[in-house]
C-alpha cells in the first residue's frame, strides 16, 4: 500500500461543487444497487457549498479528531418525496452533542455510498467542520447493526435522530439489533426517514473502526466513469472501475416479493454473448449473483448494474424487465474483505445460504 | 443405488409408467434423455458426493415451490454438475421462465407431479432396475384374473387390460369394427392376420400408437377377433407392454371363442344330420323325423323354395352361419339355414302355393341375399322352384344345387342363377361338372392323359360327328394323323368308337376333363 501522506493532494482534499458529478456517480456505484439516489443529496451539497469547499481529511491524518458519523436513515424514496429542510442533519448533531456534552471536531458519513455518500459533506458545510474519510459501511448496508462500529463494539454509541417533521430522538444503550428495531419503529411511525448523528467518537486507528477512504474511492470511481467515452463497452467500464463483468444483456425477469423485513427480489439477466442466465438476488442492494445457478459473486463485494448505453447505475428498485444492462462485480472494502468482520455482511447475514464469493483485493488499494 | 439399467432406461419410458400418469414436463425435453438411477434428495449435500451420474433426482416435499427461485436454480445447477439428467419436483405448476431457461442451458429435464413423489420414485427405480417388470406385472395381472375366473368374458377382459395399461382397449370383429370397449379404436389393416402397430393420433389429437393383435383359433385360418389398444406417444414407450398384455389377453379370448366354437359346431353337426334325413325323404316323414324337424323349427309341410350357396372350401361355414342368418333377416327372408358341404343350404316356406308374383319377389330377395353374402365371402348361389310337401324340400334343394353348380361358371351373371333360367340340356350337362363326375371322367380317359393331344383329338373327333377330315381341319393336322391317333385311342382305351353308347360316355368325359383344366 502506498503511503497516503505522500499522495498527491489526498491528505487534505478540498471537495467543492466541481466534484459533485463524480461524487454522485461514484456514490451510486458504491451503493451496489441501494443506498438511495445520490443526486438529490448532490444538489443539496452543491447548493450549500456554493463557491467554497469542504476539507476531506485522510483518516491517518485525523487520529486526534472527535468524529460524529452523520447521514440519513430510512427509505431513500421517502427522502426524495419529503425533501429535507436543510437543518435536520445539524439538528441531529446538535442533539447528540447536547446529550453527551461533547463537541464533534469533525464529521464522517455513516455510509459513504448512495445518497449518504454526500450528506456528510453537505452537513459539514453548514457546521463548518472537516470530514474524515472513514465510514461505517464502505458500501450501502441496510441495517444499523451492520455498521462497523456496532460490529466492532457490539453496540452503537448514542445516536440522535432528527425527523423531517421536526422531532428529535436520542437512542442510547442496547446492542445493534435493538437500536435498529427502535430506529425502524420510529421511522415507520413518522416520516419514513431521519437524519442521524452518532455521538463523537475518538479512536487511535480509524482502519480498525470501519472502512476507510470510501469517499476517495467514490470520487475516483465517479471520475473514471466521467472520463469514459460514451461508446465504452462493458469490459472497458469494468476495467475503469477495477471490477469484472459478470454478464451483459437484457433483463428477462424481475420478481419482487414482500417479506417480514425489507422487500426481497430477484432479477435475471440473459447474457447476450453466452446466453448464460445471471440471477441477481436483491434486498435493498444486489446481494448475490448466480451464473446459471452457481453463485459467482456475493456481498460484501459490490454488484453494480449499469445501463449499457449510458453506464448509469440502475438501482434495485429501478430495474425493469427489458433493461439492457451490464452487471459488474467490484471488490469490497478491505475492512470487510480482509477483516474478521466479514460474517456480518456476508450472504448468510441476509438469509441467503451461500458462501461468500469475493474478488481478490487489488494490489495497492488504499480502501 | 440401483445398477445401470440394461435397456429401456429412457426418461420417456419412465414417464409412461402408470404411476407417472399425471406427471408433467416443467422444463427441458424428456425425449432422448437416458437415466440410470433414482436419487432421492433429502439434503442437497448428497449431490456433492457425485452420486448423481445419469440420475433422476427426486426432490420430495413442497418446500421448493415456496422457496426463493435462486434456491431451486442453485440446486438444479448442482444437480447438473453432479451429472443428473432429470429432476422431479412436487406440483405441476409452471416454473419461472428463467428457471426453465436455465434447465435448457443445463440440459436438465424437470418434471412435476401432484401425486406422492415417493411412489413415483419407487416406480421409476423398479423400472430402471428391470424395465421388464412393469410389462411382466401387467401380463401377470391378466393371467391371474383369467385363471381365478375374476374375468370371464370379453367385456371385463377389455376393462382389465384398459386399467392395467391406462389406455383404451377394445375387442373388434374380423372386419375391424369394435364389439366391446373403446369405439374410437380401429384395426389398422384388418385384412392382414398379423400383429400390427400404427401411429395414430388419439381423438383429442395426442400422438399415439395403436397396437392390434389378431385372435386366431387352431385349425381355423381366418381371424376370429382383434384386440386393439392405443397407447400415448409416437413412438410409444408403453407399446411393448401393451403388446405383451394383448398377447396374454388374446390367449384368454381364444379359449372362450374355442368353447363357443365347439357349441356352434355341435349344433352344425346336428343340423347337417337332420338335413341329410330330410333330403332322403321320398314320401311322408316318420313321426320321429317330424318331431326332430319341429324341434329345430324347420317347416316341412306347405310349399318350399330352396337356395344353395356354395363358397370355397377355405370358408369357415359353421363360424359364419350366424352372419348368413343376420343377412337373411336384413333382406327380409325367413329362411332355414343349414351348413351343408362347402356352403349353406336353406329354404323358404309358405302354407299355400306361391303366386308367380310372389316367386318373382322372392327371387329379387334371394338376389339381394346373394349380393350381401358375396361381400362376406366369394360365393355362387342357386335358387330352386317351389315344391310342395316334405319331399318338396329335397326337390327344390336339388334344383338349387344344380343352379348353384352352374352359377359358379357364370361370372357374367355374377354367379347367381335361378333354376328357371336353365334349359334341361344345361341341367344335364351341369351334372358332368359335379365333383363325383369329374374323377370318373378322368379315370375313364386315364390312358390318354399322358399325351394331351390325344384328349384334344378325341374331343374334336366326337364333336365333328366322327369326321376325320373335319377333325384334321379343326386341329390343323393331316387327316392321316387324325386316323392314326383315333386308332391309337381305340387301342389304348380298348373300346370301339363306332359304339354309340361308348361315344356318348367319352364325349361327356372329354367335356368334363377339358373344362376341369
Amino acid at each position: 500500500m502506498g503511503d497516503p501522506l505522500d499522495d498527491d493532494g489526498w491528505a487534505v482534499r478540498d471537495v467543492s461543487a466541481a466534484d459533485c458529478p463524480a461524487l454522485v456517480r461514484g456514490a451510486d456505484v458504491l451503493g451496489s444497487g441501494g443506498g438511495g439516489d445520490a443526486r438529490p443529496a448532490g444538489l443539496l451539497f452543491a447548493h450549500a457549498v456554493g463557491r467554497g469547499s469542504v476539507q476531506l481529511l485522510d483518516p491517518d491524518r485525523a487520529a486526534d479528531h472527535a468524529v460524529s458519523f452523520v447521514g440519513m436513515v430510512g427509505a431513500a424514496s421517502a427522502f426524495t418525496e419529503e425533501l429535507p429542510g436543510g437543518g435536520e442533519f445539524a439538528r441531529a448533531l446538535g442533539a447528540v452533542e447536547r446529550w453527551t456534552g461533547e463537541r464533534a471536531s469533525a464529521l464522517a458519513s455513516i455510509e459513504a455510498a448512495g445518497l449518504n455518500g454526500v450528506t456528510a459533506l453537505a452537513t459539514a458545510v453548514s457546521c463548518g467542520l472537516p470530514v474524515v474519510d472513514v465510514d461505517l459501511c464502505g458500501r450501502a448496508l441496510p441495517r444499523l447493526e451492520q455498521f462497523s462500529l456496532a460490529v466492532v463494539d457490539g453496540g452503537l454509541p448514542p445516536v440522535a435522530l432528527a425527523l423531517p417533521g421536526g422531532q428529535v430522538l436520542v437512542v442510547e444503550g442496547g446492542d445493534g439489533p435493538r437500536c435498529e428495531r427502535v430506529v425502524r419503529a420510529a421511522l415507520a411511525a413518522e416520516g419514513g426517514w431521519a437524519a442521524i448523528a452518532t455521538a463523537p467518537v475518538r479512536r487511535g486507528g480509524w482502519p480498525l473502526v470501519g472502512p476507510v477512504r470510501t469517499t476517495r474511492r467514490c470520487l475516483q470511481l465517479g471520475a473514471a466513469l466521467e472520463r469514459l467515452e460514451p461508446t465504452a463497452g462493458g469490459d472497458e467500464v469494468a476495467a475503469a472501475l477495477g471490477g469484472r463483468v459478470l454478464g451483459a444483456g437484457r433483463v428477462v425477469e424481475v420478481a419482487r416479493r414482500a417479506g417480514a423485513g425489507f422487500g426481497r427480489g430477484s432479477a435475471c439477466v440473459r447474457d447476450r454473448r453466452t446466453s448464460a442466465l445471471l440471477r441477481l438476488e436483491m434486498e435493498n442492494e444486489y446481494l448475490v449473483a448466480f451464473d446459471d445457478g452457481a453463485p459467482v459473486a456475493t456481498t460484501p463485494d459490490l454488484l453494480v448494474v449499469l445501463e449499457r448505453r449510458t453506464a448509469r447505475v440502475v438501482a434495485c428498485d429501478r430495474l425493469r424487465r427489458g433493461d439492457d444492462v451490464v452487471v459488474l462485480q467490484l471488490p469490497a472494502a478491505a475492512f470487510w474483505a480482509r477483516g474478521e468482520h466479514g460474517a456480518s455482511v456476508a450472504p448468510r447475514s441476509f438469509g441467503l445460504d451461500v458462501d461468500p464469493v469475493l474478488m481478490p483485493q487489488p494490489a495497492g488499494a488504499v480502501w | 443405488m440401483s445398477a445401470r439399467a440394461p435397456e429401456g432406461a429412457g426418461l420417456t419410458t419412465v414417464l409412461a409408467l402408470p404411476q407417472w400418469r399425471g406427471a408433467v414436463v416443467l422444463a427441458g425435453e424428456p425425449e432422448g434423455v437416458e437415466v440410470a438411477r433414482v436419487v432421492l434428495l433429502e439434503a442437497s449435500e448428497r449431490l456433492l458426493d457425485g452420486g448423481a451420474q445419469e440420475a433422476l433426482v427426486v426432490l420430495p416435499g413442497l418446500g421448493w415451490r415456496s422457496a426463493p427461485a435462486w434456491q431451486l436454480d442453485a440446486l438444479l445447477r448442482r444437480a447438473a454438475d453432479a451429472g443428473a439428467r432429470a429432476v422431479l419436483v412436487a406440483g405441476t405448476g409452471p416454473l419461472p421462465d428463467p428457471t426453465r431457461l436455465l434447465c435448457t442451458r443445463l440440459d436438465l429435464c424437470v418434471l412435476g407431479s401432484g401425486a406422492a413423489l415417493l411412489d413415483l420414485a419407487a416406480a421409476a427405480a423398479v423400472h430402471l432396475a428391470a424395465p421388464e417388470v412393469t410389462a411382466a406385472r401387467a401380463v401377470l395381472g391378466v393371467a391371474r384374473a383369467v385363471a381365478d375366473g375374476r374375468v370371464s368374458g370379453p367385456v371385463p377382459l377389455v376393462e382389465l387390460c384398459s386399467q392395467l395399461l391406462g389406455a383404451p382397449v377394445a375387442v373388434a370383429d374380423a372386419s375391424g369394427s369394435v364389439l366391446h370397449g373403446d369405439r374410437s379404436l380401429s384395426v389398422p389393416r384388418p385384412a392382414e392376420a398379423v400383429p400390427q402397430r400404427e401411429r395414430t393420433p388419439s381423438p383429442d389429437g395426442v400422438p399415439s400408437t395403436t397396437a392390434a393383435r389378431p385372435v386366431l383359433l387352431p385349425g381355423v385360418r381366418s381371424v376370429q377377433r382383434w384386440l386393439v389398444a392405443r397407447v400415448p406417444g409416437a413412438p410409444a414407450p408403453l407399446l411393448g407392454t401393451a403388446e405383451d398384455v394383448l398377447a396374454a389377453a388374446s390367449t384368454a379370448l381364444a379359449g372362450w371363442l374355442a368353447a363357443d366354437r365347439t357349441a356352434v359346431e355341435r349344433d352344425a353337426r346336428g343340423r347337417a344330420a337332420l338335413l341329410a334325413d330330410v333330403l332322403r325323404l321320398t314320401g311322408e316323414p316318420s313321426p320321429e323325423l317330424r318331431q326332430r324337424a319341429a324341434a329345430a323349427g324347420w317347416p316341412l309341410s306347405g310349399w318350399h323354395v330352396g337356395v344353395r350357396v356354395r363358397t370355397g372350401s377355405a370358408t369357415d361355414v359353421a363360424g359364419l352361419r350366424h352372419e348368413v342368418v343376420r343377412r337373411c333377416d336384413e333382406v327380409g327372408l325367413q329362411l332355414v339355414v343349414v351348413e351343408h358341404g362347402d356352403g349353406w343350404s336353406g329354404w323358404w316356406s309358405t302354407e299355400r302355393s306361391p303366386s308367380a308374383v310372389e316367386v318373382r319377389q322372392l327371387a329379387v330377395r334371394f338376389r339381394r341375399l346373394h349380393d350381401a353374402l358375396r361381400r362376406l365371402t366369394g360365393c355362387a348361389t342357386g335358387v330352386g322352384r317351389p315344391h310342395h310337401g316334405p319331399a318338396g324340400v329335397a326337390q327344390t334343394l336339388s334344383e338349387s344345387a344344380d343352379a348353384a353348380l352352374l352359377a359358379a361358371g357364370r361370372a357374367d351373371q355374377e354367379r347367381f342363377l335361378h333354376v328357371d333360367q336353365l334349359g334341361v340340356a344345361q341341367t344335364l350337362l351341369a351334372w358332368t361338372r359335379t365333383e363325383t363326375f369329374e374323377p370318373a371322367a378322368r379315370s375313364l380317359l386315364e390312358p390318354l392323359l399322358a399325351d394331351a393331344s390325344l384328349v384334344r383329338t378325341l374331343g374334336a373327333y366326337l364333336d365333328s360327328e366322327s369326321s376325320l377330315a373335319e377333325t384334321a381341319a379343326v386341329l390343323g393336322v393331316h387327316r392321316n394323323t387324325v386316323a392314326q391317333r383315333v386308332a391309337r385311342i381305340e387301342r389304348l382305351l380298348g373300346v370301339s368308337l363306332s359304339d354309340h353308347e361308348q361315344r356318348l360316355a367319352l364325349q361327356l368325359a372329354c367335356r368334363a376333363v377339358q373344362l376341369g383344366r
